[in-house]
């Protein structure tokens, strides 16, 4: 508990060091909970997500870092390793890649990565997956469009 | 009297007997049993059968060998290699404790090994030499001496080390293949880490992983799957036999691990258990306490209450329990509703005996399963109850006997081969079942020589087991005679050894698939001059008088007949067949 606390703790203060550094990445610390966090994404461009902001919810558990966070998209998101009703993300260094020297800073640009670089092959989307799988890309490349359009982008008028 | 004799007496018991005892020493090793080896697969001689079948071909390995075997393998990779005992270790682990694919794959390309085992040669981090260094883990600074690294060099502080490790450790064996916890780096944390750096109870786990790897991961050892048994069994591949006895006196397969189950192979095993745990308990049941709704055919469970039943909804139909026919006609007139004497002189006329019957057809196929699930299930009991008898034996009776007949206990050693023999028979003729249900039902010659052959070996058994029981038990309680129980001692060990040779041949005949009953001029071979006595009076045929086994081709074999009932080749000038009379 002391541990993963403090270790928060040094994460939470990097952050705001960081801040400057890496404009495609914002990690906000809840404002009574050191275990819950919310990150806002960009969409890498040149994808279908380019344009969009997407929000992430981070639950971490006590024994932080030995065990890692809880990630998943706030923001509905058309992508085969993203559970499109509960935003659940597929992705190995949230389960058993997982390894105490990553940061909640280095998840959010390891998700970005998984946004641009999907993994049809163990999708938990599966509409998403088979599209790819079948070799629609523009298929797949409309459909995420579509709800990034939809889903992550601020409403115009 | 010759032994050809009674192992085809089987139904014949009184005569067996008479002959038994008029008969004087006929059982030595060398000359008994020519008569039961129905098929001549291997040489006439059945001194080398045995010896050949009781040379193991697997060793019994308990945890101090494990471990040494380990301690070897390491010290010999670390001399041939000049690496550390830690990197011997983990290399071993990786090429799955295989001594030679480690040598093979490292002097082809050390390089890629060193890699993929994550074994670096130099360090990726070098620190300071003084100072204060930060924890790539909670990001604290600590000086030097309260920091650990791998041999990459990336520096983490005592205590967080202490926490990953052992957080690995209790995930599961993944901990052998524990990395340094920088993603990019995958430099090795092998034993000496662990060591350094766990408490004593994850160091025992650690070291229980390691031992299970050396065994689990080595293509050739396994361990016993007995409850509770430590023992490992190393078993020489590509040599016969796939059974293995270990210590804690289980016999299994070492192929499927599944018990010991010659003459059938796995893959039948495998389907026959599959098969049992699907319907024994679904169908069987079903079969055994319900009947199907006269109108919907649903199997209906009659649990409590009168014999008036209602089906369920949407069918409703009401009838009666006894003779499945409508409740309605059910009253005053047939006796009252509760006794349905309608159903007794129904079948007393005969006039159910047109719907029983197609009932029996429609559960036929079911009934065939039954009829062999039961009985490998009640030769698993009996094999059971023998092992308890065995046991009863060895504790209990044996020194009664010894002091009762004034002979020392070595010299009682023929009761205990007798028992361990029934116990053997008993696990043969199980799978013999699981064997006869799925021989095809089209190749009826070899059904028929199946059954004979089954039907010959539960006798053969049957007597032995008789012998070993019932008649141990006279000399248990009474003062018999030293003449009298010297004759037992013959008669019994006689019988064990018969027995045993039966039951071996039949393992070797039914793992051959039965290829003699095709192959008929392969069996030629055993009409040797020993077949030509004493089998005149073999009545024991289990044929079905049919006479659809192969009929003419074999009469014009130049050195005997086969039979066309039980297919035994018989020599040229016999007229009726030596093993079940059948003319010629």
């Amino acid at each position: 508990m002391q541990a993963s606390r403090a270790r928060l703790f040094k994460e939470y203060k990097e952050v705001q060091r960081e801040k400057v550094a890496d404009p495609d990445i914002q990690l906000v610390c809840d404002d009574s909970n050191i275990f819950k966090w919310t990150a806002l994404i960009k969409g890498p461009s040149e994808t279908p997500y380019e344009g969009g902001v997407f929000q992430l919810a981070f639950s971490v558990p006590e024994q932080y870092p030995l065990q890692p966070p809880q990630v998943r998209f706030l923001t509905k998101i058309f992508h085969p390793n993203v559970h499109f009703k509960t935003g659940e993300i597929c992705l190995d260094i949230l389960k058993n890649a997982w390894s105490p020297a990553w940061t909640l800073q280095s998840v959010c640009r390891a998700i970005i990565a998984l946004m641009a670089h999907p993994e049809p092959d163990s999708p938990l989307n599966c509409d998403s997956g088979n599209l790819l799988r079948s070799g629609d890309v523009r298929g797949f490349q409309s459909m995420a469009k579509m709800y990034t359009r939809l889903a992550a982008m601020p409403k115009k008028g | 009297m010759d032994s050809e004799d009674d192992m085809h007496d089987a139904n014949d018991v009184d005569s067996y007997e008479e002959d038994y005892y008029s008969g004087d020493a006929m059982y030595s090793e060398d000359e008994d049993d020519a008569g039961y080896e129905f098929l001549h697969n291997d040489s006439d001689d059945s001194d080398d059968v045995l010896v050949s079948r009781q040379q193991k071909n697997y060793t019994i390995l308990k945890e101090d060998d494990i471990l040494q075997r380990q301690e070897d393998d390491i010290t010999t990779i670390c001399s041939v290699l000049s690496i550390s005992r830690d990197s011997a270790c983990m290399l071993l682990r990786r090429y799955n404790w295989n001594v030679s694919n480690v040598h093979e794959a490292w002097f082809a390309n050390e390089d890629k090994v060193r890699k993929a085992v994550g074994l670096l040669d130099k360090t990726e981090f070098k620190p300071p030499k003084a100072g204060e260094l930060p924890c790539g883990i909670c990001f604290e600074s600590y000086p030097l001496d309260k920091t650990s690294s791998a041999a990459c060099g990336h520096p983490f502080c005592n205590t967080c080390w202490t926490a990953y490790i052992s957080t690995s450790i209790n995930d599961g064996p993944g901990c052998l293949t524990l990395r340094c916890p920088i993603p990019s780096c995958g430099a090795a944390v092998g034993v000496n880490m662990v060591n350094m750096l766990t408490s004593d109870e994850d160091k025992k786990k650690y070291r229980r992983y390691l031992l299970r790897s050396y065994i689990e991961d080595n293509r050739k050892t396994k361990w016993c799957p007995a409850p509770g048994c430590d023992f490992a069994i190393e078993f020489d591949l590509g040599s016969g036999s796939y059974d293995v006895t270990c210590h804690c006196s289980y016999s299994f397969c070492w192929n499927c691990t599944e018990e010991a189950h010659r003459p059938v192979d796995c893959e039948t095993v495998s389907k026959w258990i599959m098969k049992n745990s699907a319907e024994s308990e679904n169908m069987n049941w079903i079969l055994a306490n319900s009947k199907p709704c006269p109108k919907c055919k649903r199997p209906i469970e009659k649990n409590q209450g009168c014999m008036h039943m209602t089906c369920n909804p949407p069918c409703k139909y009401e009838f009666c329990w006894l003779c499945l026919g409508q409740w309605s006609d059910h009253g005053e007139r047939t006796g009252g509703f509760y006794a349905c004497n309608r159903y007794e002189s129904a079948k007393q006329e005969g006039a159910y005996d047109e719907s029983e019957r197609r009932r029996e057809m429609a559960k036929n196929s079911l009934e065939r399963y039954t009829h062999y699930y039961e009985r490998w299930a009640t030769n698993q009991s009996s094999r059971q109850k023998a092992l308890a008898d065995l046991h009863q034996m060895q504790t209990v009776h044996l020194a009664k006997l010894s002091e009762k007949q004034c002979q020392p206990e070595t010299q009682l050693k023929f009761i205990i081969e007798a028992w361990l023999q029934i116990v053997e028979c008993r696990r043969v003729l199980k799978w013999t079942y699981a064997y006869g249900y799925y021989l095809p039902e089209h190749e009826l010659a070899k059904r028929q020589f199946f059954e004979y052959l089954q039907g010959e070996a539960e006798a053969g058994l049957e007597r032995l087991h008789q012998c070993a029981e019932k008649e141990l038990h006279t000399y248990l309680n009474d003062d018999a005679s030293q003449d009298a129980f010297n004759n037992f001692r013959t008669k019994l060990a006689g019988l064990t050894s018969v027995t045993r040779n039966y039951f071996e041949n039949l393992v070797r005949a039914l793992e051959n698939g039965l290829s003699d009953v095709d192959a008929h001029g392969a069996s030629s071979k055993t009409s040797s001059s020993k077949n030509a006595a004493g089998t005149s009076k073999s009545k024991g045929t289990k044929g079905k008088g049919s006479n659809k086994v192969g009929t003419t081709s074999r009469t014009d074999d130049s050195t005997g007949w086969a039979c066309d009932q039980c297919t035994y080749m018989n020599p040229k000038n016999a007229t009726s067949c030596q093993m079940c009379n059948n003319g010629r």
